[in-house]
């Protein structure tokens, strides 16, 4: 048991730490209130000098541009940023992409995509989701059939988040018509302004983008395909797995300037922080970010102890993060009442308008699984429940077909 | 970070698994839980032979000198084996006090014979009227009185939900000998004899067992000044400090138990047909065990942190606060989930073991602290925290608030434009 970091690891906390502090201008917010081209320039900028330094890539091998780290050091990197409530704009490429292809892909692959990710000056969208393939991963229906040395690509994808034109979609298609479907399954990497590609933009009511994307006859090299044909849901769940768990680590700033803000504002002639429903709130808020900040490590550090452990069995990460995005939604609205309504540019508004934004985002809680779904795979992975076995699926809705 | 057991602590779980899987079945303990004392000496001088009792004490006085971790490891496995015994009141609570305050004399009188298992301890602090609003673990909850005396103290006053008095030699109590502005000030802790003139001890009527817990009466009880563990007045700071163990030793219990009834619960999830098919299969049910996987975990990991912190004599009042609300909420939540799972079956005396693990549970919930007063205590402590540090660099003026531009990929304005 050791619920504390080494020396070494300490320091570089402290290094991330200060670097964030003395690059983040003195009016960053977490909340962008406009978005836009001098927004995203700040922060590739701001990327880049991370990139300078090594921090987004920090746990992979040096050869391919990392620092050669562990993964827990990879952790304490990614709990600054939650601590300073950053992120990068290449994001996908460093959480799920990278890893993917590092652990399934070729040497050749390895050396062509890794260190342009590494270096951040590549973005990469995870494209999964279809009309009909939401929960049920296994059935995309984007078929891929091989023509000569090439891959021709045709149907659709949707709600891809991404707010920043993709260089590479990380998309899964249909190679093969199989019993069970998940066996007929490919991930290709096809670039993002290949001819045959068409994006429609989806704004959501959380104020983010997410796309439709349109595969229009889109040609793709042979080599472009990840992992093995036919065995891409694998690789995808793996990808799953790294997003699943990528749960931010800290949510000590969110903490703290909360508290400071309910110290300083008052209601019926005391501070905020001394009515005993915002004090439960806040004490509610505290154990639901203990709860992540450990998952969160404990899933870490079990990474590094794989060769002894085995593969983890469950992930709880992402179904806690859940939970915590609707109660800490909801706990803001407690604490902000009817100021919670307001849009930052509102010259009422408290906290940066913040209150709303948590509330908006409570619901967009889908990516990656919907609580229910992650549920379900947790119980029949985690908990060994049974399962209704698929041949009953087609039973059951001939059967409702016929009332 | 490390989230694993060391190798001692994987031999001492071994090890009491396999003591308590023999000795404390699920007949024991119905049988122990019928009994006048409420705990079976016989399983208590076993432990005893295995230096439980001494675990968290010295080796000078008999003690095995280990930490507050492994302590956990053992109220783990003692929660899954449904163990009542006065082991927490014994062993941790006021093995713990007089270990840290109290002086040689009374350490080397007492603690020997403790670890031998030759004598039992009670921590007398609650009183029936600070229960309300959450007071009973607090300063402001003390108002039993010791009035100094030419001989000593006298002690006047009711303790209540006294953990194990029946059963004990000696009482910690916990008792006012200054009335200052400053709550926690003016506490002192006595030693008190069970048989001395004036004490009385009445076991309570509760649902988990008639006889675990007690009304204790003091009345005009001399008490020589020898008998003050520490210094007089002082008594409320080894006292808080232990109480944190104590804490987080209930939460270990409680994950113990969780485990038990996780696994349990998901075993007849498996096995229990209805409609043809295990009822494992229906998403309701399978709901029910996944939330009872992450209250379960969720639970272990804070309680394990706090127990480390503990042990490393780290600054840990949050950190034992919110393991011991959402560990005790969330035993609570598990024992419901269960129940659901096990519909009638779960609610039978004869046919499970839930009875017993919701009763016991709801006593481990409460002691020292239930939820509302740790979730008062994380308050307090998130009001006492920093304000968040600054960013230093040149301000750019893109965060301010203004009119919401339009996020700037050329395709989406393409978009908007055409269909404005």
């Amino acid at each position: 048991m050791d619920f504390g970091y080494s020396e070494e690891q300490e320091k570089l906390r402290k290094e991330v730490s200060d670097f964030f502090q003395n690059e983040l201008p003195s009016d960053y917010s977490e909340f962008p209130v406009r978005q836009g081209k001098a927004l995203e320039e700040f922060y590739d900028d701001f990327q880049s000098k991370a990139v300078k330094k090594g921090y987004p890539s920090a746990g992979w091998p040096r050869q391919y541009g990392g620092l050669g780290f562990t993964g827990m050091e990879q952790g304490i990197v990614s709990e600054e940023m939650s601590y300073w409530g950053v992120g990068w704009p290449a994001t996908m490429g460093y959480s799920l992409v990278g890893p993917v292809i590092l652990s399934v892909g070729t040497e050749e692959q390895k050396a062509r995509f890794i260190p342009p990710i590494a270096r951040g000056e590549v973005t990469c969208f995870e494209a999964f989701t279809e009309p009909n393939a939401g929960s049920d991963e296994s059935n995309v229906e984007l078929r891929a059939v091989p023509d000569g040395d090439d891959y021709v690509l045709n149907g659709q994808k949707t709600f891809i988040s991404g707010n920043k034109r993709p260089d590479w979609l990380y998309t899964l298609v249909r190679t093969a018509d199989t019993i069970p479907k998940h066996r007929g399954l490919s991930i290709f990497m096809v670039p993002g302004n290949a001819p045959g590609i068409s994006y429609r933009p989806l704004p959501t009511m959380g104020g983010t983008r997410q796309n439709e994307i349109f595969y229009d006859n889109v040609r793709v090299p042979k080599t472009n395909m990840i992992g093995e044909l036919n065995r891409g849901f694998y690789a995808a769940m793996a990808t799953l797995e790294f997003e699943r768990a990528a749960a931010s680590l800290d949510a000590r700033r969110g903490m703290r300037r909360l508290a400071d803000f309910c110290r300083k504002e008052e209601k019926n002639g005391r501070p905020l922080i001394k009515d005993p429903e915002v004090r439960k709130t806040l004490a509610q808020m505290a154990m639901f970010q203990q709860t992540r900040y450990l998952n969160s490590w404990h899933t870490i550090w079990y990474r590094t102890q794989r060769e002894k452990l085995g593969p983890m069995k469950y992930e709880l990460g992402l179904f806690l993060e859940k939970s915590f995005r609707w109660v800490s939604g909801n706990a803001m609205m407690s604490v902000f009442d009817m100021y919670g309504q307001l849009k930052a540019d509102s010259r009422y508004s408290k906290y940066g308008g913040a209150a709303g934004r948590a509330w908006e985002a409570s619901r967009a809680m889908h990516g990656a699984g919907t609580p229910e779904i992650l549920k379900v795979v947790i119980g029949n992975r985690g908990l060994g429940l049974p399962r209704i076995p698929r041949k009953f699926n087609a039973m059951i809705s001939a059967e409702l077909g016929k009332e | 970070m490390d989230f694993s057991l060391s190798e001692d602590q994987e031999m001492l779980k071994t090890m009491a698994r396999d003591l308590l899987e023999k000795e404390c079945t699920e007949a024991v303990v119905r049988a122990t839980l019928q009994r006048e004392e409420g705990y079976s000496p016989e399983l208590w001088k076993k432990m005893a032979e295995l230096g439980w009792l001494g675990l968290l004490l010295p080796e000078q006085y008999g003690g095995t000198g280990g930490n507050v971790v492994d302590m956990a490891v053992l109220f783990e496995e003692m929660g899954r084996a449904m163990c009542v015994s006065p082991f927490l009141s014994t062993a941790v609570l006021c093995g713990q006090i007089i270990s840290k305050a109290g002086s040689e004399a009374m350490k080397n009188e007492l603690l020997p014979r403790l670890v031998r298992g030759k004598v039992v301890l009670a921590l007398a602090m609650t009183e029936p009227e600070a229960v309300w609003g959450h007071r009973a673990w607090e300063p402001a909850g003390i108002t039993v009185s010791a009035r100094a005396d030419s001989n000593g103290y006298i002690i006047n006053g009711t303790k209540l939900f006294i953990h194990d008095a029946h059963v004990a030699d000696k009482l910690v109590v916990v008792a006012r000998t200054k009335r200052l502005k400053n709550l926690a000030e003016g506490i002192t802790l006595f030693l008190v004899d069970t048989r001395s003139a004036g004490v009385t001890c009445q076991p309570l009527k509760t649902l988990s067992g008639n006889h675990k817990q007690c009304e204790v009466v003091f009345k005009n009880v001399m008490v020589s000044a020898e008998n003050i563990i520490g210094q007089a007045h002082k008594g409320w700071t080894p006292l808080v400090g232990t109480l944190k163990v104590g804490a987080v030793m209930l939460c270990a219990e409680m994950v113990g138990a969780g485990q038990k009834i996780l696994e349990t619960m998901v075993d007849y999830a498996k096995t229990r047909v209805q409609f043809d098919m295990p009822i494992g299969v229906n998403q309701y049910v399978q709901e029910h065990c996944v939330e009872a996987l992450a209250a379960l975990d969720t639970s272990r990991y804070m309680t394990y942190q706090a127990a480390w912190l503990l042990s490393q004599e780290k600054d840990c009042d949050m950190e034992v606060a919110i393991a011991k609300a959402w560990t005790s909420e969330k035993n609570e939540r598990i024992c419901w989930y269960a129940h659901q799972v096990f519909a009638g079956v779960g609610s039978t005396e004869a046919l499970g073991v839930m009875p017993i693990y919701t009763r016991l549970g709801n006593v481990s919930q409460y002691y020292l602290g239930g939820p509302e007063h740790h979730m008062n205590k994380i308050a307090d402590e998130v009001e006492k925290l920093p304000v968040p540090e600054k960013p230093r660099g040149k301000p750019l003026g893109l965060w301010r608030p203004g009119k919401e531009g339009l996020p700037s990929w050329d395709i989406w304005q393409k978009y908007y434009e055409k269909n404005q």
